[in-house]
């Protein structure tokens, strides 16, 4: 149990004016331009090359290569945060992971610092090095080619390629992970280093091959470890070097205490709340060396941190305006790498960052209230800084933390506009517990990228290992097997002819055959490309600050971690159970339509003034998900269901389960804008509702809203869920406070997981859509994490723009104004 | 437009697109491509591409460079049958050839000229957006793809403004 010592927990007396410095990064951080680093590819190329041991295990190969490189990276001091370290040699650097996709960026290495939209800077001699020396090596060697080679071109390879029905993402990472900070704060790298020495040391006379490759492991552990460490001397040396050339005295000052801290952490214990905070970033900084940063979250920051705090400040060493200044120093180090992304790609993930996530307050082991003066100067600093990354999450348990806090985190998000996101404890440990998790470890769950669980530094749960577009099996049900978009191509089974089926129950074997048949696809290739991820890509570095593969002599990426799991997210989910819905309602209930006649509409994207007739009526007169109406609850609880049984059913290349989740990034617009028609009333094109969002317009009564979304949560939603809210604001910030703490509440206590919010109006996004320039800052939530949204494509800013808006007083949709 | 059927980097190869280049004019090259981003003529795009492609390796030291090293085999396809073209990459030579080829290491089937040119090389190329719509569908290692995309894209920008 934790107790609050704060007068005020809004700490309202601390702003940007009194802290000055933040003020100043903020600034600076808005006014970076990206750039794209190219020193990873470079020295890893470069070992690769000239240094790799093919006769190394994989892990030491590993091991090696990030080493070589982070003996070499470059220690940059870009402005006056008190932490060292960055993750690129730019000050807002998009890093190149050519194991993956970096080599997109080929065919724009002349054009991306200039394109239009979201440029990132590359000079001429980075390019011409990409060009000539970097990419040639990786053409074969990248996960999806050595899959591609490995499984020699197999089907559900060329199916992701097709890129309309699922979304292999370990062709472009695993990422997605929080590490266990706590023990390596406590032991420092040269303990944990002593340690995997030592189990080595026992292995030594071992002739057992499994005792050999957990002897290699331990090895691969001490080089990764090493290297990290040596990067945090680089450190120090350049801080002490510009501490001697500055003619800055204050400066200079600052400088050789960043030194002095760089030599005693992260290689050793952690002291004071500063070296924490600085030795947790340096081993983010060693992470991100390694594997891409995809949601690497740093995760519950304001329990780990806490025990530096509280003694700092019992001791005298630290204020609470040095605590926020510090804190909100690591939240813009957080933020300084964004994703590489090639203009093709704009399409499906325009605006997005790295969305490395915290979470904060909660639960604590033992189930009572977490909550601690940390977690509101977390909140306070976020609030300060209002910036796309980190994506700080809030947990709340309604019966353990004080109703008081959640006030806070109401208050937190009307400020913003749109953050924090907030999280059931009840209903996550539940969910996590159904997975096998202990009670313990489940409570101590924490956020990983947009919404994803885990127990911190226990579970590796490769959560966005598979991204299911549901509107392609619906449309293979409905076409026997094919889309329109993929033409005559016999796609999965063939299946009966709808118009032959004799009711709804038929249909949803269909339906059910295809989506089965597709899933086995995406898990197939998942399958594959682990595979290809032991051999290419295992974790040494990351693995030692996890909690299991230090005991099993195992890395993350050979089921090393206590919990081993891969997520499977799905787009359209909303969509598609509407149009089960509509099929369920006109064609065997109602008999207004025969299927024959729902299918030639859906063909032909209802045209003309019968077909508009038609659409009208789908869209209008059919039960819709996000109501009350039984057809629409019945259809989405068979969905969910199903979809877990049938994860649950396969087991990953690590041993563990599939676990289903419902979040969309951005996918819901890019994969919504090249689909068809569907039976709901939605016209070609369209972009798809996001995450577990009722679509736009469909469910006019908020109150009715969130409990049919929130009956679907608990065991069945393991991976958790984004739900999208827009809120109208209102000029009584306090009166619209209690409202939405009131709202929150009755969600979770109706089982709502997660919902995320937007306090916005149409009118305001219409006019930031026209006007971008006028809205410079304006962060939105998407659908698991932020965006800024100016950045983001046309598609997603009109979807963001007609999400359904609620007044939070009465809990009436407000109506949409006609778009021009 | 007819394909050049022949290695570059011989002497004959050399002395022939010398010819062509005298014959047409530098100009005239630069031009057909140039046209090319105009929708009528989008339907050879390819061929236009490829000859300046050929010739450029020959002209241009930098451009050049790209294939010191390189080792690619491409297949184009229309998807009505009519275009079937090869492209190989090897010993710093480039190679046009119509007709199927052995063990390309991609093959790029494309719906027409225009869907091709907005696939490689327009000014606001979209080779997702192609993909995704089914304009453009591929079989192999992207990667020799993204390759030929810098290739083209190269030309683009190489092209001289009129006047």
């Amino acid at each position: 149990m934790t107790s609050i010592t704060l007068d005020d927990i809004g700490l309202k007396d601390f702003t940007l004016q009194t802290l000055p410095r933040l003020k100043e990064l903020r600034s600076q951080y808005f006014s970076r331009r990206p750039e794209i680093c190219i020193e990873r590819a470079r020295y890893i190329t470069k070992y690769l090359r000239y240094h790799d041991n093919a006769s190394d295990s994989p892990e030491i190969r590993q091991a090696k290569k990030v080493s070589y490189f982070l003996h070499r990276k470059s220690a940059q001091f870009h402005d006056r945060n008190l932490i060292a370290g960055s993750t690129t040699s730019k000050a807002l650097g998009a890093p190149l992971f050519p194991e993956f996709f970096a080599l997109t960026l080929w065919p724009e290495l002349e054009t991306v610092s200039d394109r239009k939209k979201n440029p990132q800077k590359l000079t001429h001699e980075e390019a011409t090095e990409l060009n000539l020396d970097i990419f040639p090596f990786w053409m074969d060697k990248n996960v999806l080619e050595l899959t591609r080679t490995r499984f020699s071109n197999p089907k559900c390879l060329q199916l992701f390629e097709n890129l309309v029905f699922f979304i292999a993402a370990k062709a472009g990472c695993i990422s997605h992970a929080v590490p266990a900070y706590s023990f390596m704060l406590e032991h420092g790298l040269s303990g944990m280093i002593a340690m995997a020495a030592e189990r080595e040391e026992a292995l030594a006379a071992a002739t057992d091959k499994k005792e050999r490759q957990q002897a290699d492991f331990f090895r691969a552990v001490q080089i990764s470890l090493q290297g990290i460490i040596a990067h945090a001397t680089q450190l120090a040396d350049e801080a002490e070097h510009l501490a001697r050339v500055t003619n800055n005295s204050e400066d200079a000052a600052e400088l050789i205490e960043m030194a002095a801290i760089c030599r005693r952490v992260p290689a050793g214990p952690a002291t004071t709340f500063r070296e924490a905070i600085n030795a947790i970033w340096i081993c983010q900084v060693g992470i991100h060396a390694e594997n891409i940063n995809m949601a690497m979250s740093p995760g519950r920051l304001d329990q780990i941190l806490y025990p530096y705090y509280r003694r700092d400040i019992a001791e005298g060493r630290l204020d609470i305006a040095r605590a926020i200044e510090l804190t909100g120093c690591l939240w813009l180090k957080i933020a300084d790498n964004v994703t590489m992304v090639p203009e093709a790609s704009e399409e499906l993930f325009g605006g997005a960052g790295t969305v490395p996530a915290i979470t904060i307050g909660g639960v604590d082991a033992n189930g009572e209230d977490a909550v601690n003066d940390l977690t509101y100067i977390m909140l306070r600093v976020t609030e300060l800084l209002t910036i796309r990354d980190p994506n700080v999450n809030a947990r709340y348990d309604y019966e353990k933390n004080s109703s008081a806090y959640c006030r806070r985190l109401a208050e937190a998000t009307l400020n913003t506009k749109s953050v924090p996101a907030f999280f059931n404890d009840k209903a996550n440990i539940t969910a996590l517990t159904g997975q096998g998790e202990t009670l313990e470890h489940a409570r101590d769950y924490a956020v990983i990228g947009c919404v994803e669980l885990a127990s911190s530094g226990r579970d590796y749960p490769a959560s966005s290992s598979i991204m299911m577009n549901l509107a392609a099996p619906l449309e293979m049900a409905l076409f026997q097997g094919k889309r329109p978009i993929t033409g005559e191509e016999q796609i999965g089974p063939v299946t009966p002819d709808p118009s032959e089926l004799a009711s709804f129950e038929d249909f949803w074997q269909v339906f059910k055959t295809q989506l089965d048949w597709l899933i086995e696809q995406a898990i197939q290739l998942n399958d594959y490309m682990g595979a290809v991820h032991q051999e290419m890509m295992p974790s040494p570095l990351l693995s030692a600050l996890f909690i299991g593969p230090m005991d099993k002599g195992k890395d993350l990426i050979q089921g090393g971690a206590l919990y081993n799991s891969s997520g499977a997210t799905h787009i359209a989910f909303a969509d598609v159970v509407d149009s089960l819905n509509a099929i369920e309602q006109t064609v065997f209930v109602e008999k207004k339509y025969t299927f024959n006649d729902l299918l030639e509409q859906v063909r032909n994207n209802f045209s003309g003034l019968e077909g508009e007739k038609v659409r009208l009526y789908l869209q209008n007169h059919t039960p819709k998900y996000g109501t009350e109406a039984p057809i629409a609850r019945k259809n989405s609880r068979n969905l969910v269901q199903h979809l877990f049984n049938l994860y649950q059913s396969h087991t990953n290349y690590r041993g563990g389960p599939y676990r289903p989740s419902y979040w969309t990034m951005t996918n819901h617009a890019g994969l919504g804008g090249i689909s068809g028609a569907l039976p709901h009333g939605r016209k070609a094109g369209k972009v798809f509702s996001s995450g577990m969002t009722p679509v736009s317009g469909a469910a006019p009564e908020l109150t009715a809203c969130l409990n049919a979304v929130a009956e679907l949560g608990g065991e069945l939603v393991p991976g958790c869920w984004a739900l999208n809210i827009k809120y109208t604001p209102e000029a009584d910030v306090t009166t619209m406070s209690e409202y939405f703490a009131q709202t929150i509440e009755a969600y979770f206590r109706a089982g709502g997981q997660q919902v995320q919010f937007n306090i916005m109006t149409y009118k305001m996004l219409l006019d930031a859509k026209k006007h971008p320039e006028n809205y410079p800052e304006l962060m939105v939530r998407v659908s698991g994490y932020s965006a800024y949204f100016k950045d983001l494509n046309e598609m997603m800013k009109d979807e963001l723009i007609t999400r359904t808006q609620y007044g939070l007083t009465d809990g009436q949709a407000v109506p949409l104004p006609p778009l021009q | 437009m007819v394909f050049l059927c022949k290695e570059l980097h011989t002497m004959k190869g050399q002395e022939e697109m010398f010819d062509i280049i005298s014959t047409k004019g530098r100009e005239e090259v630069w031009s057909d491509f140039r046209n090319c981003f105009d929708s009528e003529l989008a339907e050879e795009f390819l061929q236009s591409l490829l000859t300046l492609m050929q010739i450029m390796f020959v002209l241009n030291h930098q451009y050049r460079r790209n294939i010191n090293k390189f080792n690619g085999r491409y297949q184009f396809r229309s998807e009505d049958g009519e275009v079937t073209i090869g492209v190989c990459f090897a010993n710093k030579r480039m190679k046009v050839v119509e007709g199927i080829i052995d063990n390309p290491h991609i093959t790029i089937t494309f719906r027409n000229g225009r869907t091709l040119l907005d696939f490689i090389i327009s000014p606001r190329q979209d080779i997702l957006g192609s993909m995704l719509k089914h304009d453009v569908r591929t079989e192999g290692n992207l990667n020799y793809l993204y390759k030929f995309g810098f290739m083209a894209k190269q030309l683009q920008l190489m092209i001289p403004q009129p006047g």
